[in-house]
This record gives structure tokens, C-alpha cells and sequence, in this order.
């Protein structure tokens, strides 16, 4: 692999790029084709996660941190992959993570399957645009195919089943499944609870997850509230308080200080004594403050020392003290309170309520939690998530997570198609349909698309056990020969085939969004004909 | 040692140069340049036309670009050869002025200095084909001018129809190609919204979310921008007004120390207190300020810290910090109000309004967006796609086409792609070349040559025939210049057809420019014999070695 080297007419060397031995290249066919190993390689990675009989992957990190997980965009992100092509297979689960939440890992597989076919397409000498251009009409058909398989859900904030179905399919590849209905049910309601069904806006930081050590994942629950990885300042505080008064405040309990620089100077015990006098003062004062606006609790930023502590005991005030920023922020917005700035801004207005306030403690542990219930606002809700160790309960939170972004996509768009690889198959035999009308070369193609599509359900029948191509040929043919687009793989092996039976539905943005990035990516991957990397790896 | 010793004599060696100095001179170093510049067009030529190819460049922080952008990519090869560094300039130099063909104009100059390179050897003395090639550029820009199709401005469809269709053409060879008619209408559309006299493209912002297919990407008539840092409290803040009043500062609004370097000197614990609450008034007297004009809408360059938050989302106030400066200046423009960097003496004749305010989720983020706004000579596109390099590349196609429509609504005289206007240019030249006596005739007809570059790297990118392509269009141009004058490679029908027809088009000023800055640029090498590089001094950001002694050392070969 030369750099960019070129000799003049006498032989002699001459550098036209910066520090140009430090640089490979690559270029023409050849890097197409490396471009396609290197992708084919990250995509059977992810491979045998997809469907919900999908193993998977343990990944360590340079710490030692140690993840397990089964979503695609998580692994792949873990992988600290160096390749380029590589990266932007990453880069293409995280964008349909932050877009759609779910569907990551069938995303890489479709992709890493399209190279796979293009690189049969350029072995027989075509062209790589005319490729490109052939998924992407490819591409047009399924998508408008996908539209008119899809299936519209009924829902409302009555009837929740068909989006608990729908979170069911996406929990169905996790490790949580053993809690199944749980889980689908806390995400359906955890995102009605703070959905904006007029806007159809979800906001997701009102959803805090919450995660603890310890308990089965059967304990994990939802809370119409927060909660706050804190305790009370001091112990002797009551561990409950009924119809609270929060006051909610943002500055410390202690003496004012000016923001510019400033000093003091003490010469005198007199004045030293005044000083303390001063700030023992300036304690009392600030719990009267507190109290007389009719708080009941206190819950700081900032830190006090153990004088202030004693005294707002001393004075029954339970207080908790370095709430962070964002808890702070959920805590005003379910209480309904203020947050407060200094203590003579403290008025009555702007304390919040919640029903309950409770200190929640863990078996033999010390761990304590605050739990804010029956608030004000049932708008900011808390999940909490319990597991038997570290690796569960962040396993969990990301397949909460991705239900939880499901059930956002139904309420945004309530057009469902049907899972079990049951959409790719019906797209293929579209597909397939459409090429053979096609004139010039992107017919190639265009099947080489259809067949891209197949390798979902292979993929899907294989990690579940079953024979791939009987079983893909088997529900081509029933498609066809029903006409009932609804046909898929039957993953849990209940004899159904027809998937609308089994209630595995996919929102119709995921799918979409699957087949026009994965072909964006695709096209992308095969218009590069030039690699030019800049090694440091001598330094 | 550097000293050049020319005297063939035992003198004592006259210092002229510092040592370490590299030269070399005469007609090997000018082939030896030209050379360089032939490497430069190699790695380029590749991305030329509809089924060019893109590159990959990986820079020495890991940085990866995905580019079919000429000025790009040659800014990306980090090229040090002096000459070479010649055809990134003008690749650069075209971006600025046109903002599109820059792969062509480098392409160009190389095969320029091509097509004279034996001239050279054979001893053509460099001046006289510096003079032939002006000549040409001379008759060429004339021959554009002049055969260039006026489009009617008056009729509002058909002008529209243009901008549109030169659009479309500079998109064919980037990624976008096959979602044209989508985006050419954004870009139309985007550029109209401009004021048509200044045209300033800074007023287009382009934000990129990455996520969604790029079909998913949006105009918004109007500012859109990320939401900022956002304290604690700005949750509680209403998220959306209908015709809000917008005030744009440029003031930190947080409790801080007023002077950084000033100190309070403190003698009774008493005025601790008042200390603090004279800090307090001042924050305070800011915020109360804005508030009294009536604006819903607060945004400041600068941060607006937690305790100026939660104040305003007591009011019902909408505020954001740490806006960006450009962000900022359009929604000045949109909106009508003025920055403010004081807050004393606000008044609500400062504000902006507009139709309507939101916060809302693209993707997976939140943006602030600004509609129907009254001045609205600005607007945003927001771009979508699957990975961050494929939105940068989208960006910068975006970019070549609002220039080119922006160049066309100023320009209004269109010619052929594909190679057409390339390939009557060069019949032109070679026509009047026969009429021209001595050299320079030769010089012309290498420039005609030179041209033919052009249609023919097309075909090659496309994989056709290219000696069947060229020779088909030659002899067409040759046969009847009227009726064949727009023929070019139709890459769609794999044939050579009327491209005018079939609506490739481009405006006349991207063509002359870049013939203009080819030559420019091949008569700048070609007047270069010497090069005299000063030794790197040590600078450690340099890192790399000085440049191996090109020519040192060895007999000159030029006399």
C-alpha cells in the first residue's frame, strides 16, 4: 500500500502530501471490497442477537466495567471498534437509537446482508453506483410496500392493550422477559403518564429510571413520583412525613457570601465572637424563614454543616441536603413547587406538595432512597428498577428504555406492521415482483435487495432453532399463496404463524427508518473509492 | 555548504543562502512541478460526474470526512509540493466565488499543464505559452458569453424552473443524487427566502441531527436551534407562545462577581449583608428589567445561570443561554429585534415578534423553533441522516447548490453540463487556432485538447467507452456546431445526446470562472523555474522532518 509517491524525470523522490509515508491508501475495487469485509465482520457480531430466542454478548471495557446486553446499539457502541466502515455501522444504530429506540440490531444486519449481496453484484463487473441506485429504487418499493402492509392500532388513554402488546414484541429479545408483562406494562405507563397526548410530544426526561442493586427484577415499579438517591440530613429525622410542604431551595444553609472576592479581617476575640454570633443568627433565622412559610421539609442543594443539621432538627425540620440539578428540577416540576433562590424569596406559593415522603431502605444494606408519591403533578414519573446484580438492572433500564420508545412511536404514529420478519418477507416478494418489470442492469440489483431482505428472517429462524431456509420458504410460499401479509417466523415455536395472532407488532416509522438508512448507508459505503488514512501509530 | 557554488574555479564559496536551503531551477524543476500537480488530479479525477466516486480521508486526529466536494478533499491531502498547493488554491478559490466545480477546475489546470508538459521539454520557453494560454482563456470566456442562453427573470414559474434545474445538476455527482427533486426544492426554496439583493448565505442555517433518513430533512421558514445547557428550572418554563415577544441580549445574566479583580474589604460581620443583597439587587435589576418590556422570549449569547432560570419560569418567561452567535444574528433577522448587550434603557421597541414559538423533539434532541416569522429572510434546514459523515457530506452538497442557485439568480445565462459546453469550446479553439500563425496556434489547440478532459473523465467514472464518446461528440461539434452545440455524455441513456434538452444546466459564470482560474492557475506553474525552500526552522509544531533535499547536492541540470 504506497502512499501517494511519484518520481520526477530523473528518478528522484518527491513529497506532495504532508508527512505522505505515514499515510495508506487504498483505492478502486479494492477498498470497495475491504470496505465490505470490514462491515460483514461487525454485522455477524450482532447477528445472533436479533429476535426474541437472540443471544447475548458480554462486553469488558478498558476499566473492566463489564455489560451484558442484547441490544444492538449499546454492543456496538461497547465494541470500540477502530475500522472506519466499522464506525459508521455504529454510528447507523445509534442514530436509529436516537430516533426510533428500537430495531438497532435488525438495522446492522440489513445492512451488513446489503453489502454482502453487493459485493456479488461487483464481482460480476457492475458498476458500484448502479448498485447503489438499484437499492435505492429497491428501497422506494418496500418502503411504499410497507405502508400499505401496515395495520393501524386503536388506542387510547382507556384501552392500552395494543400498545402493551407492541411493547411486549420489543422486550421479547431482552433479558427481561422473564417479567414480561411487568415490564410492558410499566412502559406503557410510564409513557402515558407524561405524554402530551394533544401534541403527541413525549418528553423523556419526566422519566427518570432508576436503578438499585439487589431485590428480582420482579420488584422494579413504577412510581408516580420521584425518587432521590438521598437520605434525611440526620437520622433522627422522621422516615415519613404525610402531605408534605416542600420548600425547595438552590442555596446553601449557611451565611450569605458574596460572589466577589472579599475578606475579612479579625483583630479582636470580640469580633470573633460576633462573627459566630453572627452566623448562629443567620441559622435561626433562615429555619424561621423556612418555617414560617409553612414547609414542612427542606430540600437543599447545597450542603450545611452539623450545626444547621442539629438545629433543623431541633426545630423538626426533616431535610435533605445535596439533591443534584437535575432531581432538584423533577422534584419542583411533581410537587408543583418553586425552586427558590435565597431564603427571603420563601413564600408560601412556592412550596410544593407531594401526599407522602418516605425514606425506602434495602434489606441489611444502608442504602437509603427518598420516594416523593402522590405529588401534585402526576407528570414526572420514576421507574425503578431492581436486579439481582449490576449487570441486570442496567440490562433492564436499556430494555425499559427501548419499550419505552416504542409505545412513544405508537402514540406519535399509531401504524403498526408485523414483526417475525413477517414485514421484510412481504417486502422481498414486492420487491422481487417489481425487478422483473425493470429494464437495464439495476434489476440485479434490485433482487439482490429482495434477497438482502431475506436474511432477516434466516437470521431470525436460525437463532431460534430452526431450520433457516425451510422455514423462510415455508412462510414465502403461505404469504404468497394466502395473500395474508401478517405470515412471519414462528420465533417461540407456538405453531402460529400468522403474527397477528401472536401480537408481535413493530411501529411502521422503525421498519421505514430501517430500510432507508441501512440502504442510505449502503450506498454511502459503495460511491467510496479512496481511502486515505493518516496512521499515528508509530508515536 | 548551500551556498551555490557556480564558478568552476577554486574561489573561496560565496554564502548567499542560509544552509540547509533547498533550490532547484530550470526546466526540471517546472516538469517536476507539473508532475506534482498530474498526482494531485489523479487522486481527484475519480469524483468527478454523476457516477464519480467519493473519498475517504482519515486525518492524523482520527477525524473521518466522506467527501465528493473537490475543495474538500484537496483541503483534507494536507498537500505540501508549492505547486501543488497552486490547485488546491484555486479548487479553494472556485468554492469561494461559485461554490460549485471545483473538482473540474482542478482537473483542468492539471490537464492543461498535461497537454504542454513536452512542449516544455522540447524547450518552449514557458512565457510564450503562458501568452497562448491567456489567448485561449481570452476567446474561450468570449465564446461562453456569447453562446450562453439567456433565461426570462419576469416569468416567475420558468426562472423558478431554472434555479431548480441548476440545482439538480450540481447535485448529480454527490450522495444526494437520487433524492434530487427533494432537495432541490429545499434549496430553491431556501435561497428565495432570502432578500434577493444581498443574497447573503449566512442567513440559510443548516443544523444536522443525526438520525431519520435524509427524505426526513426539513425547511423551516423561519430559526431553528438546538436547545442549549439548560438549568436547573427550565423545565418548569412554558414551552410554547403564539406570537411571543423575543428579546435577544448579549448579557450573562447569572449572580457572580461583578469585577473579576476586585476585592470587598470587610470590617463589621454587619455588612456582610449588605454586600450580598447589593449583588442580589444587581442580578436582580437585570432580570426586572427584561421583564417589564413584556417578552416571552429570552435569548443571550451568554449564559442565563439557574437563578435567572427559575426567575423567569416564575414569570412564565421562556429563556435560553449560550446561544450561538450566528443563531443569534438570524433570529435577529427573522424576528426584527436587536441584540441588546446592556440591559438599562431596554424597551419593548427592541423586541422581536414572531407567529409562533416552540420547543419540540427532532430526533433525539430538542430543538427551539421560530415560525412565520415577518421578516423572514431566513430560514433553516434541518438535515437528518443515519451517520454523522453522511450529513457532513450532505451539508457541504447543500452547499455547492445554494451557491450555484444563488449564483444563477444573480447570473441569469445558463450552458450545458455533462461535457457539452466543454466539447463546443473546444471546437471553438481549435477552429480559430488554424488561423493564427507561430506557436501559439499549437498552444491553442492543446487548451481545445485540454478541455476534452472533461467529457471524457465522465465517461471513464461511468465506465463507457471513452474514445467512443469522444469521438462521437468531436465529430458532431465539428459537423454542424448550431444543431449539435449541446451535446455532451448523457450518462442516464449512456449516449451522446442534447443535454440542454434533458435540462442539465449550469450557470454560464461556473464555467468561465473555472476556465478563467484554471489558466490562471497553469500560467502561474508554468512561470515558476526555481523554488528556494528556507530550512524549516525548528518549530516544534512542525513534527515532521524538513523536507528531503530535492535537488541538492546535485549537478543543476538546467544551463
Amino acid at each position: 500500500m504506497s502512499a501517494i509517491y511519484t518520481t520526477d524525470e530523473y528518478g528522484r523522490p518527491f513529497i506532495i502530501v504532508r508527512e505522505q509515508d505515514k499515510k495508506s491508501r487504498k483505492s478502486g475495487i479494492e477498498a470497495t471490497k475491504s470496505h465490505i469485509m470490514a462491515a460483514k465482520t461487525v454485522a455477524n457480531i450482532v447477528r445472533t442477537s436479533l429476535g426474541p430466542r437472540g443471544l447475548d454478548k458480554i462486553l469488558i471495557s478498558p476499566d473492566g466495567d463489564i455489560t451484558i446486553s442484547n441490544d444492538g446499539a449499546t454492543i456496538m457502541s461497547q465494541m470500540a471498534i477502530e475500522n472506519q466502515i466499522g464506525k459508521l455501522l455504529v454510528e447507523l444504530s445509534k442514530s436509529q437509537d436516537d430516533e426510533i429506540g428500537d430495531g438497532t440490531t435488525g438495522i446492522v444486519v440489513l445492512a451488513g446482508a446489503l453489502l454482502e449481496q453487493a459485493e456479488e453484484l461487483l464481482d460480476r463487473g457492475i458498476h458500484p453506483i448502479r448498485i447503489s441506485d438499484g437499492f435505492e429504487r429497491a428501497c422506494k418499493i418496500a418502503v411504499a410496500h410497507l405502508d400499505k402492509v401496515s395495520d393501524v392500532i386503536p388506542w387510547s388513554k382507556d384501552d392500552t392493550s395494543d400498545l402493551f402488546k407492541c411493547a411486549k414484541t420489543s422486550l421479547g429479545s431482552k433479558i427481561v422477559n422473564k417479567c414480561h408483562d411487568q415490564f410492558a406494562q410499566i412502559a406503557v405507563d410510564a409513557i402515558l403518564a407524561v405524554a402530551d397526548l394533544e401534541r403527541k410530544d413525549v418528553d423523556f426526561e419526566l422519566i427518570k429510571v432508576e436503578g438499585k442493586v439487589g431485590g428480582e427484577l420482579a420488584d422494579t415499579a413504577l412510581v408516580h413520583g420521584v425518587i432521590i438517591d438521598k437520605d434525611f440530613s440526620h437520622p433522627q429525622m422522621p422516615k415519613e412525613i404525610k402531605d408534605a410542604k416542600i420548600a425547595i431551595l438552590t442555596c446553601p444553609f449557611e451565611p450569605p457570601k458574596p460572589k466577589t472576592k472579599h475578606k475579612l479581617e479579625i483583630t479582636t476575640v470580640k469580633e470573633f465572637e460576633e462573627l459566630q454570633k453572627y452566623e448562629r443568627e443567620t441559622f435561626e433565622t433562615m429555619v424561621r424563614q423556612v418555617k414560617e412559610c409553612g414547609a414542612n421539609i427542606v430540600a437543599c442543594q447545597w450542603g450545611f454543616d452539623d450545626e444547621a443539621n442539629s438545629l433543623l432538627l431541633q426545630h423538626k425540620l426533616p431535610a435533605i441536603r445535596w439533591v443534584g440539578g437535575p432531581e432538584i428540577e423533577l422534584l419542583a416540576i411533581a410537587t408543583n413547587g418553586r425552586i427558590v433562590p435565597r431564603f427571603e424569596d420563601l413564600s408560601k406559593e412556592k412550596l410544593g406538595s407531594a401526599g407522602t415522603i418516605r425514606e425506602m431502605s434495602f434489606g441489611t444494606t444502608n442504602d437509603n432512597m427518598i420516594v416523593v408519591e402522590h405529588c401534585a403533578n402526576s407528570k414526572a414519573v420514576t421507574v425503578f428498577v431492581r436486579g439481582g446484580n449490576k449487570m441486570i438492572v442496567d440490562e433492564a433500564k436499556r430494555s425499559l428504555h427501548d419499550a419505552m420508545c416504542v409505545v412513544r412511536n405508537l402514540i406519535v404514529d399509531n401504524r403498526v406492521v408485523y414483526g417475525g420478519a413477517a414485514a421484510e418477507i412481504s417486502c422481498s416478494i414486492a420487491v422481487e415482483k417489481e425487478a422483473d418489470q425493470v429494464s437495464s442492469i439495476e434489476q440485479y440489483a434490485m433482487r439482490s435487495f429482495a434477497r438482502a431482505l431475506d436474511v432477516i428472517p434466516m437470521t431470525l429462524a436460525e437463532n431460534s432453532g430452526l431450520p433457516p431456509i425451510e422455514t423462510l420458504s415455508y412462510v414465502k410460499s403461505q404469504q404468497i399463496k394466502q395473500g395474508v401479509w401478517s405470515l412471519g417466523v414462528d420465533c417461540m415455536d407456538t405453531g402460529i404463524n400468522d403474527m397477528k395472532e401472536q401480537f408481535v407488532f413493530d411501529p411502521l416509522i422503525s421498519k421505514r427508518q430501517q430500510f432507508l438508512l441501512a440502504t442510505q448507508l449502503v450506498k454511502m459505503i459503495l460511491k467510496i473509492d479512496d481511502v486515505i488514512v493518516h496512521r499515528n501509530d508509530e508515536q | 555548504m548551500a551556498g551555490r557554488g557556480q564558478m568552476p574555479m577554486m574561489q573561496p564559496q560565496v554564502i548567499v543562502l542560509k544552509e540547509g536551503t533547498d533550490t532547484s531551477q530550470g526546466v526540471p524543476q517546472l516538469l517536476s512541478n507539473i508532475s506534482a500537480c498530474l498526482a494531485i488530479c489523479d487522486t481527484i479525477r475519480t469524483t468527478l460526474g454523476p457516477r464519480g466516486m467519493d473519498k475517504l480521508i482519515v486525518d492524523s486526529q482520527g477525524r473521518v470526512t466522506i467527501s465528493n466536494d473537490g475543495a474538500t478533499i484537496m483541503k483534507l491531502l494536507d498537500v505540501v509540493q508549492p505547486a501543488a498547493r497552486t490547485l488546491v488554491d484555486i479548487a479553494r478559490a472556485q468554492d469561494a466565488e461559485v461554490g460549485d466545480g471545483t473538482t473540474s477546475v482542478v482537473l483542468l489546470a492539471g490537464e492543461l499543464l498535461k497537454e504542454v508538459k513536452d512542449y516544455v521539454d522540447e524547450g518552449v520557453s514557458s512565457q510564450t505559452i503562458i501568452k497562448g494560454f491567456r489567448r485561449a482563456a481570452d476567446l474561450a470566456i468570449n465564446h461562453i458569453k456569447e453562446i450562453a442562453v439567456d433565461t426570462d427573470r419576469s416569468d416567475k414559474a420558468k426562472f423558478r424552473e431554472l434555479l431548480e434545474k441548476c440545482a439538480a445538476t450540481s447535485m448529480n455527482s454527490k450522495l444526494i443524487g437520487s433524492q434530487k427533486e427533494f432537495f432541490t426544492k429545499m434549496v430553491v426554496d431556501a435561497v428565495m427566502r432570502l432578500d434577493q439583493d444581498e443574497l447573503n448565505e449566512d442567513m440559510i442555517g443548516i443544523k444536522k441531527i443525526p438520525g431519520g433518513a435524509m427524505q426526513d430533512s426539513i425547511l423551516v421558514d423561519g430559526v431553528a436551534f438546538k436547545k442549549s445547557f439548560s438549568y436547573a428550572g427550565f423545565e418548569q418554563q412554558p414551552k410554547s407562545f403564539d406570537a411571543p415577544k423575543i428579546v435577544c441580549l448579549n448579557v450573562e445574566l447569572e449572580l457572580k462577581a461583578e469585577k473579576d479583580n476586585a476585592e470587598v474589604r470587610v470590617d463589621k460581620v454587619s455588612e456582610y449583608q449588605a454586600i450580598v443583597d447589593a449583588e442580589w439587587k444587581i442580578i436582580f435589576d437585570k432580570l426586572d428589567s427584561i421583564v417589564a418590556t413584556g417578552a416571552n422570549v429570552v435569548l443571550s449569547r451568554l449564559p442565563i445561570g439557574d437563578l435567572a432560570t427559575q426567575y423567569f419560569a416564575d414569570r412564565n418567561i421562556f429563556c435560553a443561554g449560550r446561544v450561538s452567535k450566528d443563531d443569534l444574528d438570524r433570529v435577529c433577522e427573522a424576528t426584527g429585534c436587536r441584540v441588546q448587550s446592556t440591559t438599562t434603557g431596554l424597551t419593548a421597541k427592541y423586541l422581536g415578534v414572531c407567529e409562533r414559538f416552540e420547543e419540540c423533539q427532532i430526533g433525539g434532541q430538542r430543538f427551539n423553533v421560530f415560525k412565520g416569522c415577518p421578516e423572514a429572510k431566513t430560514c433553516t434546514i434541518i438535515l437528518r441522516g443515519g451517520a454523522e459523515q453522511f450529513i457532513d457530506e450532505v451539508e457541504r452538497s447543500l452547499h455547492d447548490s445554494i451557491m450555484v442557485v444563488r449564483r444563477a439568480v444573480k447570473n441569469q445565462t445558463v450552458v450545458a453540463g455533462g461535457g457539452a459546453i466543454e466539447m463546443e469550446v473546444s471546437r471553438y479553439l481549435r477552429e480559430t487556432a488554424r488561423q493564427i500563425e507561430g506557436k501559439q496556434q499549437l498552444i491553442i489547440t492543446a487548451v481545445a485538447k485540454a478541455l476534452e478532459v472533461i467529457p471524457r473523465q465522465l465517461c471513464e467514472n461511468a465506465g463507457f467507452d471513452t474514445t467512443d464518446f469522444i469521438t462521437q461528440l468531436r465529430a458532431r461539434h465539428a459537423q454542424d456546431p448550431e444543431r449539435y452545440r449541446w451535446h455532451g455524455v448523457d450518462i442516464e441513456e449512456e449516449a451522446v445526446t442534447d443535454l440542454f434538452a434533458k435540462f442539465v444546466w449550469e450557470p454560464a459564470l461556473v464555467k468561465t470562472n473555472a476556465i478563467a482560474s484554471a489558466i490562471e492557475a497553469a500560467c502561474l506553474i508554468l512561470s515558476v523555474d526555481e523554488t528556494v525552500t528556507s530550512q524549516k526552522s525548528q518549530d516544534p509544531m512542525a513534527g515532521g522532518q524538513p523536507m528531503p533535499g530535492r535537488g541538492r547536492g546535485m549537478p543543476m541540470g538546467g544551463r
